[in-house]
């Protein structure tokens, strides 16, 4: 039997669709980390465009039929709809660099046929040290000895 | 036959566990301050592929927000 997604079918097509119609975008937080194997848990997906004002956005969430919904007084910028609702925006990185270069450095994971970019590990550790809100701070140590892990298993196949 | 099938797959599951264990010793010998925990999920969790790591996480952040509410 295959290993179960995470996503599920209308998950899942709203991420191709997005991927199809070339929409930059890449997986960060917790939910990037654990992707590279830090034991965390999360709750959701963040995702963070390169800007979510173009249209191929829109057009991407119509044929799925979901929409985006900009932030109000209380509430931060979200998707709503079908598939939507595991996914959760990201307009800031507190620590990295630009959308493009962080989206030039972020490591693929396999999605069927299409890529999904993921900020890589390094990244997402970059990113909580510089956030440092008390959930941040919890996740640090985690991922901190999960990069030396990745590290040590990198330098070790190329030593063979 | 049921009990030879038994005795390889324990036989095979002490083999995977010693090397785990002892790649968690060379990884905590280059990295002192390294919590010895988190260094054994992470090298089980790098057995599994990435999709298969993302669901466990959810399951669990999901179960533990119910568990808090």
């Amino acid at each position: 039997m295959a290993a179960p997604l995470p996503f599920s079918e209308s998950e899942l097509r709203l991420l191709r669709v997005l991927l199809k119609r070339k929409v930059r975008f890449m997986v960060v937080g917790l939910s990037a980390a654990t992707l590279q194997g830090a034991p965390v848990v999360t709750q959701d997906v963040d995702l963070w465009f390169e800007n979510l004002g173009e249209l191929k956005i829109s057009r991407a969430l119509q044929e799925v039929g979901a929409a985006y919904v900009p932030p109000s007084a209380f509430n931060p910028p979200m998707l709503a709809g079908a598939g939507a609702e595991l996914f959760d925006i990201v307009l800031r990185m507190d620590g990295l660099g630009t959308f493009a270069e962080e989206f030039d450095r972020c490591v693929e994971i396999s999605l069927g046929r299409q890529k999904l970019k993921v900020l890589s590990l390094e990244r997402v550790l970059a990113s909580k040290i510089a956030a440092n809100r008390p959930k941040d701070r919890l996740s640090v140590p985690v991922l901190r000895d999960a990069l030396a892990v990745t590290q040590a298993i990198k330098r070790r196949a190329r030593k063979k | 036959m049921k009990r030879r099938v038994q005795s390889a797959n324990t036989a095979q599951a002490q083999r995977w566990a010693r090397r785990l264990s002892a790649r968690v010793t060379k990884i905590i010998a280059a990295h002192p301050d390294a919590d010895p925990d988190n260094v054994r999920h992470t090298l089980i969790l790098l057995e599994e592929p990435p999709l298969e790591r993302l669901q466990r996480s959810l399951i669990r952040g999901r179960a533990t927000a119910i568990f808090r509410k």
